[in-house]
């Protein structure tokens, strides 16, 4: 948010509050004296229950920590995931990172249902109920967070997974024009590949030639294609001249991508477990859209409507003569039963 | 840049809710802090309609009560306190302070909290020795209850008795017009602007246009003042203008029936804070909300009622037929090729189609709230006719006469009491002249029909002592009617005028066209007579170049004091937007008012001055 420096809409009293206390404390100064004792007494009866909260409260910040590293972490994630292109594919990164990640979340997540355990043993040693609610309700928000911060990662992997796919299908079918026309196109090379003159039997850019073959599918990738072939040519230079031996490089090239691949799946469905163990935990019903004043509302009225009733039942229980000659009667007719039988 | 009061006054409670510090980008701080959120009356119905609990979740608060609830200690957790300064709230602090209930108070008092009782709260915890736990006090400047972007309200209940009543005393007028200017200059202080002030001679709207005047002075006098605006735009381009009016100004406007279906659902079904309860078509109460976040409401909600209907129809129409495409689309795949290699683009299918069901749900939902709505309204408006009330009145204040056998057949036909009696007031109100007669039978229809008269007759005798119920007529204006009114005031323009308006299809209110003459800045007759204020210029330069001052506005706050109503608001915001260039008016008032609400007022300052009705008690309709 953009707002100007100078422009704040509120006034801090704070300081003025702090010179009016130090000037009443100076007047009242002889009189603060027993006052210090009866806070101390109370203040020891509270120090377990501050000392519980106040470690629930660390763990619970340490939580919101991490769950916001991880979250930028991801974001990185994602922008790495979705510049890739055909050979400028920073795979190691992107794996380290998805490693990294997983292993964040995993931990994360045992550690908010440790958290969700203390909370409920501590229900028992006579803590208000404010604050009982109050921790449960932390721990939810922290579980939604590292639900949402599952779930972006969960897209982070599929929009790699289909980047993946996509790369692949270009390979593809370059690749398989690269097989097929070994012999006649690569006279026709481009003026920016002279270097590749020398080793022009070596490294046949496919995607240089107008080959009838494929490209109409692609026209745009033509387009970056022309960079590409650049790099492809150095990276051959500086490997092998060998055609024979272009071969396996594509091979191992495609074999670690779907290496990758694989292991994309396979994170995937981990993380979906963990989701599913997050689902079942969290509770996302009731807050979506209650506003602050509905169930005062509702409570308000029950409580009247019932206070009314009461109300009337006791008018119509004290104001009851009949009710007590009947007891009355009642009573004496046993009493007469007694007599007669027993007597 | 136009001035959205509901955003800011959001960003400001979203500051005090990160404890006063300024929010970064993300709108979370980095090291995360659960807080408690305290509130009273005053401030829940601030805060209801701005911010619902998963806002509050997502800024860190996690419990929220209410002030005079009794509440148990929640140890090591910071508390923020958003409640008005008064002597009962500052007692509670005081305890809650000295019982430790929670970690430290950030206290912020959504207007400034006067010295004295700062004082107490300084003697209550130093005494109590909890000082230590009170880590802020702070004046947030938000005593206003905002409903749409454009629209407020200073929440100042019966304020128009207040000011009319005649046995009022100074003092308490001079209070009632203190609490209004305090509340007009938080809104300033939230909107950052001192805007010009103009208002019309004499009422209640001279004496807060002066005492506001007065106040922002004093405030830029002082050092540190909340009005930097990034230098000295003297010039007026960059100011809005203020105008401030009284319900006097246009009475009708608050008693009149309208057929669009933002006025009707306020006056019929009652909406409180963007709320509203209904009976649900299973039985049972339903509460909806309605504003900003509801796509129909927000695109139909000015439109007349039978255009609503139409409105709903189409969108069931378009929602049934996405429904079935979606159908289409899943149902289909499942017996296309199911190849492995393609297993993601199915997937992606699935995805879509699931992904899009939550939207969907939320369409059907918002149609069948509408609906529900519309068909409670049907069954209202068919109950008391309201439609020809309304149209009828319309008829009144235009034309300015009305056959007396439709008048007196109105009144004995179908309506509630109050129906009746709001439009006698309005035939009252439009007619130009008092024919005796007639008002002795319209009397007498109203008694029939055990009608309180009380209200009647207090608006018999206002017109009687010729206050100036100005909008009689309140059609365009020319130069003949111009010239009518200097000579023969305004009755003859009543006429006139209202023969010129049988062409036009849309009454434009008084109101509306005397804020079109001042944000234009041309010089009318009208409003020539107006006073102007301007804080931030010396005193004593006063008169002389002061042309920039009635110069044309781009923005404007319109403010009524006694009681507004949706009506206004709708054709003030309907004229802002055809103007070329679009023009933006924010619309604020002391209450919301119904015509019911408002006509209770009336009937109490009757009785107040012992016009008292003969017979049947005050009917209560709601």
């Amino acid at each position: 948010m953009a707002m100007k420096s100078a422009q704040t809409s509120f006034r801090d009293r704070t300081q003025e509050f702090q010179s009016v206390v130090e000037k009443l404390r100076k007047s009242h100064s002889s009189g603060s004296g027993p006052n210090g004792q009866s806070s101390s007494s109370k203040s020891d009866e509270q120090r377990s229950a501050v000392a519980l909260q106040s470690e629930f409260n660390r763990r619970a910040s340490k939580i919101g920590f991490g769950i916001h590293q991880t979250s930028q972490k991801l974001s990185k994630l994602a922008k790495l995931a979705k510049r890739t292109s055909v050979f400028d594919d920073p795979t190691m990164e992107i794996q380290e990172m998805t490693a990294v990640i997983k292993q964040d979340i995993t931990a994360l997540n045992s550690a908010v249902v440790d958290l969700q355990f203390l909370c409920n043993n501590r229900n028992e040693s006579g803590i208000s109920s404010d604050t009982t609610s109050h921790s449960t309700t932390v721990v939810d928000d922290l579980k939604n967070r590292l639900m949402s911060a599952t779930k972006e990662f969960k897209d982070v992997l599929t929009l790699r997974t289909e980047n993946l796919k996509v790369h692949e299908n270009r390979r593809q079918l370059f690749s398989s024009t690269a097989s097929k026309d070994s012999a006649n196109p690569f006279v026709r090379q481009r003026p920016l590949a002279t270097k590749a003159a020398a080793s022009s039997s070596t490294s046949p850019p496919p995607w240089a030639n107008g080959s009838p073959s494929s490209s109409q599918s692609f026209p745009r990738k033509q387009g970056d294609g022309e960079s590409q072939p650049l790099l492809q040519q150095q990276q051959h230079q500086q490997q092998q001249q060998q055609q024979q031996q272009m071969v396996p490089l594509q091979d191992s090239y495609m074999q670690s991508r779907a290496e990758a691949l694989q292991n994309v799946e396979s994170t995937i469905h981990e993380l979906g477990n963990i989701f599913n163990q997050l689902a079942t935990l969290v509770s996302q019903q009731g807050e979506i859209a209650i506003r602050i004043d509905e169930n005062m509302e509702d409570t308000l009225a029950n409580v009247e409507g019932a206070q009314g009733h009461l109300l009337k039942y006791l008018n119509s229980i004290s104001s009851n003569r009949w009710l007590m000659i009947k007891i009355f009667f009642v009573l004496i007719f046993f009493l007469m039963i007694f007599l007669f039988f027993v007597a | 840049m136009a001035l959205n009061l509901r955003q800011k006054q959001t960003e400001c409670i979203i500051r005090m809710l990160n404890l006063n510090q300024p929010v970064n980008g993300t709108g979370t701080a980095n090291e995360e802090v659960y807080k408690i959120l305290i509130y009273d009356r005053y401030c829940q119905n601030i805060l209801s309609p701005l911010i619902h609990v998963k806002d509050l979740r997502k800024h860190g608060v996690t419990l929220y009560f209410l002030i005079d609830k009794y509440r148990k200690p929640v140890h090591d957790v910071p508390a923020v306190y958003f409640v008005q300064a008064s002597q009962q709230n500052v007692q509670r602090i005081i305890a809650d302070a000295s019982a430790s209930l929670y970690d430290s108070f950030h206290l912020n008092f959504s207007s400034s909290i006067p010295r004295t009782l700062l004082e107490d709260l300084a003697s209550g915890t130093l005494n109590s020795d909890s000082i230590q736990r009170i880590s802020k006090v702070c004046d947030q400047y938000l005593e206003f209850v905002t409903l749409e972007d454009n629209l407020f309200s200073l929440a100042q209940k019966n304020s128009y008795v207040q000011l009319n009543d005649p046995k009022a005393g100074d003092r308490e007028i001079e209070e009632i017009i203190e609490k209004i200017v305090a509340g007009l200059f938080c809104v300033l202080a939230t909107l950052g602007v001192v805007p010009i002030i103009r208002c019309p001679h004499g009422g209640p709207a001279e004496m807060v246009a002066s005492a506001l005047d007065q106040r922002l002075r004093d405030h830029l006098l002082s050092k540190n003042n909340m009005f930097s605006e990034g230098g000295n735009f003297v010039s007026s381009f960059q100011r809005p203008i203020l105008c401030i009016f009284d319900r006097n100004f246009e009475l009708s406007v608050g008693i009149q029936h309208d057929f669009r279906y933002c006025p009707l659902v306020h006056d019929v079904l009652g909406l409180k804070l963007n709320r509203l309860s209904v009976q649900g078509e299973t039985g049972g109460m339903k509460s909806f909300e309605l504003d900003s976040s509801d796509p129909f409401w927000v695109v139909n909600g000015w439109l007349e009622f039978p255009e609503v209907a139409v409105e709903i129809e189409t969108q069931l129409n378009k929602y049934k037929k996405d429904v079935d495409d979606v159908n289409r689309r899943t149902g289909g795949t499942n017996g296309a090729e199911f190849d492995g290699t393609d297993l993601i683009g199915n997937t992606k299918h699935l995805m879509n189609a699931v992904n899009s069901l939550p939207e969907l749900t939320e369409r059907k939902q918002v149609i069948d709230k509408h609906t529900n709505i519309a068909t409670v309204l049907l069954g209202e408006i068919k109950e008391r006719s309201l439609d020809s009330y309304a149209k009828k009145e319309n008829d009144m204040m235009v034309r300015g006469v009305i056959d007396r056998n439709e008048l007196l057949g109105t009144l004995k036909g179908k309506g509630s009491k109050m129906d009746k009696l709001r439009f006698a007031i309005i035939y009252l109100i439009s007619s130009e002249t008092i024919n005796q007669s007639e008002v002795e039978s319209v009397e007498a229809a109203l008694r029939e029909s055990e009608v309180d008269t009380s209200a009647f007759q207090y608006v018999k005798k206002i017109k009687s002592l010729n206050v100036s119920l100005a909008s009689a007529n309140s059609a365009s204006r020319s130069n003949i009617v111009d010239w009518a009114e200097k000579l023969y005031g305004q009755s003859i323009s009543a006429v006139t005028a209202g023969v010129k308006n049988l062409l036009a299809s849309d009454r434009q209110l008084a109101l509306t066209r005397t804020v079109e003459a001042l944000v234009e800045g041309k010089p009318n007759l009208e409003i020539d007579s107006y006073l102007v204020f301007d804080p931030r210029a010396p005193k004593s330069s006063s008169g002389g170049g002061s042309s920039h001052l009635k110069g044309p506005f781009k923005e404007a706050i319109v403010f009524m004091i006694g009681g507004g109503n949706y009506m206004e608001y709708g054709s003030l915001q309907a004229h802002a937007k055809c103007r070329q260039p679009v023009k933006h008016v924010i619309y604020g008032t002391t209450e919301i008012l119904t015509g019911v609400e408002f006509v209770e007022q009336l009937t109490l300052l009757g009785q107040k001055m012992g016009l008292g009705n003969t017979g049947a008690p005050p009917s209560s309709t709601h």
